[in-house]
């Protein structure tokens, strides 16, 4: 190892030292929206690890432990709670710009045609926006009392 | 698939992305899958007994190893670009986050696969 490897932060030549992480990319130095992103998928990720991991222990451990079942019982029941819509939105919201914004930057390292690249991107965007929106309404707008109501497709 | 010489940072990197694309593709199933409630609890649960077979356990049991990994390796990130100097200890951070992650998956894993194994109980 060189000598300027050794340098912790920030370390200079190669790239994959150049990360202090050694996992993710540098911090942007200019500010801007790449730089917000970084921040963000850091910030969000920690959330997340809380969110995320505890909605699966909820849903797959504890509902195991406890011999319950999820249904439109257990859903009825879980959002007639603020406390859990609030949570899911959250989740939902933080998880759907955390992903999207990840799969972004791995399509910028993989593709190099720009106009592809666009194309690819926005298409992304452009499905993550529908699907927030569809993951939203759901969430917010869930009665079991008009949800009995049988939709075009049954 | 490198082309060279792999190491295990290199490994948890691409582990990262790995595991972060696959919880993104289960997040927009998930949502079309929850997008049923609002035909009312006949289709739900119809819906839901589709998700009651060993296959489709045997990936949550993925998705739960990915989401660990992927949480605890963040974390890892999160920590190293931060405090930069514990980039000193990237190696056994590394080495700590891959076994944590199989560490917590023997009783999750256990847990989750319990109704399907042969001794169809949790303890």
């Amino acid at each position: 190892m060189t000598a300027q490897g050794r340098r912790i932060w920030p370390v200079v030549g190669d790239p994959m030292r150049r990360n202090p992480s050694r996992a993710a990319r540098a911090r942007p130095v200019e500010p801007g929206f790449e730089r917000f992103m970084w921040y963000f998928m850091r910030i969000s990720g920690l959330l997340l690890v809380f969110l995320a991991l505890g909605h699966m222990l909820i849903m797959h451990v504890l509902v195991a432990l406890t011999g319950q079942e999820i249904s439109f019982a257990f859903v009825t029941s879980r959002w007639g709670s603020p406390f859990w819509r609030i949570y899911d939105l959250l989740l939902l919201l933080l998880a759907m710009i955390h992903g999207v914004n990840g799969a972004r930057i791995i399509v910028g390292d993989y593709v190099e045609r720009g106009g592809l690249r666009a194309f690819l991107v926005g298409i992304m965007l452009a499905a993550a926006f529908v699907w927030l929106l569809l993951g939203i309404l759901v969430v917010a707008t869930f009665d079991p009392n008009t949800a009995k109501f049988v939709g075009p497709f049954s | 698939m490198f082309g060279y010489r792999i190491s295990w940072a290199q490994l948890a990197w691409f582990g990262h992305r790995l595991s972060g694309i696959g919880v993104l593709v289960y997040l927009f199933m998930h949502i079309v899958e929850n997008a049923t409630l609002a035909f009312g609890p006949d289709v739900y649960d119809f819906t839901q007994t589709l998700f009651r077979n060993l296959p489709i356990r045997l990936g949550e049991i993925l998705l739960m190893a990915a989401l660990v990994y992927h949480s605890l390796n963040g974390l890892r990130v999160i920590v190293m670009d931060f405090w930069p100097a514990t980039t000193a200890w990237y190696r056994p951070l590394t080495y700590g986050v891959i076994i944590a992650t199989i560490a917590a998956m023997i009783p999750l894993g256990l847990i989750m696969i319990a109704p399907y194994a042969p001794w169809g109980r949790i303890l």
